[in-house]
């Protein structure tokens, strides 16, 4: 007989952490070659700049007001864009879904606004709304719409059609079929597009100021890039990242509360 | 039933679908030659002045139309923005093909690889990749280097996540049968991963079609000067909005041709496939 000795602490450690360790570990050996790299000048700061100068950057930048006043710009396009969005998007999605009447008329614009980047349209919207947060929040507001409508509507397109059929035959009237059979069967179609476009209004935000803009975090990128502070740049990038990773999570968050209530179907079975 | 009605019936979706359009286009010509001004006048006064819009603001579909004609038959400037527009597209989404799916494909294959890429993947598609072009600018300047950099970046991740995804749902159990029948690893790669990855290497090439779409607009009325981008953003700047409609409605269409071509290309897959 052999004997299965348990392996020592520190492998098991390190196997039950390995995801976790080795993310960790090459995130750090970038981070130290980039700092090497610049430190020793095979890389040019002024351009690549280097981790602890974007650290410094940073320090400076949030104890000073300008900084704050630009996330504040970016942080009202975002919200207000992105919030009018889903309150029009989430109906609109589920009228074009239900009603093929409707779809049929606005079919072509959806599938027309879907199939370019809505911020083709950025310099339309400097023309009709000038370079303030407006324009920004139009194009913030058509970059998450479209997609936030288009998965609604395939949500309701896809419900369940034995459980419409078994409500129907138990002769549910039409709002009680909506509200128990084809909205809870939505919800997860909803938050799809509401992840996709929640990605689309940052787009949005970054390209508005970065095109033409007087304050917010792509402007103080775009600005930065004028006048060659790479540190700044990569702050402004970082953040964005922050954003990005933020909203992601905040969604993922409020889409398992959502899912809480779901009965558990394979229990059941 | 009346043939009237079966007619509409049978093409309801065509009727309705370009009824609306019409009514959005005489809307819009309305606007701006001052139908809807003239027509309200008796009983708003003054006030309906505000519905005659000057042409420079709204354009409208006939001037639209004039000057697509011009740009596109008459001084044929449209061409050579959209070759050069096309040029930058295809070197970015080849360079992203190139690089993104083998990566993806190795990270699903070995799991350490994974470990070692997912938080830069993570990161990167959390971020809206267009804040780094700034810095792409600075790097190599304003030129198409530019552009096939930050379409690159853009259309990147969902080659390389969903590439990744496509090796790690493949069965299991085809797996399994291939190894007890004794298949090398690279004969198990070709026979099994890489087929039953079709069908995601094709949705991340969709998304990523998208994607790159972004990056040429972005890349070119984000300081360039040629381009379909360059050319919306430039008339933008001098009001010509006729122009900039030409420009979208361009744009529009080679979105529209590019969806159609990747599902073409996606039913001409899924031929050969034999049925689950």
């Amino acid at each position: 007989m052999q004997d299965h000795a348990p392996p020592p602490a520190l492998t098991r450690l390190y196997k039950n952490n390995e995801r976790l360790l080795i993310g960790a570990a090459t995130l750090l050996v970038f981070l130290l070659a980039w700092e090497a790299l610049a430190e020793r000048g095979f890389i040019d700061p002024l351009f690549i700049s280097s981790p602890t100068r974007v650290v410094l950057a940073g320090w400076g930048l949030v104890h000073d007001p300008d900084f704050w006043n630009d996330a504040a710009v970016s942080a009202t396009e975002f919200c207000i864009g992105y919030g009018a969005a889903a309150a029009i998007a989430i109906p609109f999605g589920f009228a074009i879904g239900l009603s093929k009447r409707l779809q049929y008329l606005f079919g072509p614009f959806t599938d027309a606004l879907n199939a370019v980047p809505r911020v083709t349209l950025l310099p339309l919207m400097i023309i009709w709304l000038g370079i303030g947060i407006w324009s920004k929040v139009a194009v913030v507001f058509l970059g998450a719409l479209i997609p936030i409508a288009i998965t609604t509507r395939s949500g309701v397109r896809t419900s369940e059609t034995r459980f419409i059929r078994v409500a129907r035959s138990f002769s549910a009237s039409r709002v009680k079929l909506f509200t128990s059979v084809v909205l809870p069967g939505t919800v997860p179609f909803i938050f799809t597009g509401l992840k996709y476009g929640a990605g689309r209004a940052l787009l949005g935000v970054v390209v508005g100021e970065l095109y033409a803009a007087t304050a917010g975090l792509g402007h103080m990128i775009a600005e930065a890039g004028n006048t060659f502070q790479a540190d700044t740049m990569f702050f402004g990038v970082a953040i964005f990242m922050a954003a990005g990773l933020t909203v992601a999570a905040v969604l993922d968050r409020c889409e398992r509360q959502f899912e809480k209530w779901r009965p558990d179907l394979r229990q059941a079975g | 039933m009346s043939p009237a009605v079966r007619f509409y019936l049978v093409n309801e979706r065509l009727i309705l679908g370009g009824v609306m359009l019409i009514v959005v286009l005489l809307a819009w010509e309305g606007l701006e030659r001052g139908w809807w001004a003239s027509l309200l006048e008796p009983m708003a006064g003054a006030s309906a002045e505000r519905l005659r819009l000057k042409p420079i603001f709204i354009s409208s579909p006939t001037l639209v139309l004039q000057a697509a004609y011009r740009m596109f038959f008459v001084t044929g400037e449209m061409w050579r923005d959209l070759a050069w527009s096309a040029l930058g597209y295809s070197l970015g989404l080849g360079c992203a093909i190139a690089a993104g799916i083998p990566l993806g494909l190795a990270a699903g294959w070995y799991r350490r690889l994974s470990y070692a890429v997912e938080p830069f993947l993570a990161a990167l598609n959390a971020t809206p990749q267009v804040a780094f072009l700034p810095l792409i600018v600075i790097w190599v300047g304003t030129g198409m280097g530019a552009r096939v950099l930050i379409i690159f970046l853009l259309a990147v991740l969902p080659l390389a996540i969903n590439a990744h995804a496509a090796v790690r749902t493949t069965d299991p159990r085809l797996i399994a049968v291939a190894r007890s029948f004794g298949a090398s690893e690279a004969r198990l790669f070709c026979s099994i991963i890489l087929p039953s990855s079709i069908p995601f290497l094709l949705a991340g090439l969709r998304l990523a079609v998208g994607r790159g779409m972004i990056g040429v607009v972005v890349g070119e009325i984000y300081g360039s000067a040629a381009g379909v981008g360059a050319m919306i953003s430039q008339s933008g700047a001098r009001f010509e909005t006729d122009r900039v409609f030409v420009g979208v409605l361009t744009i529009v269409a080679a979105g529209l041709i590019l969806v159609e071509l990747i599902e073409r290309i996606e039913r001409h897959i899924e031929l050969w496939r034999p049925p689950a």
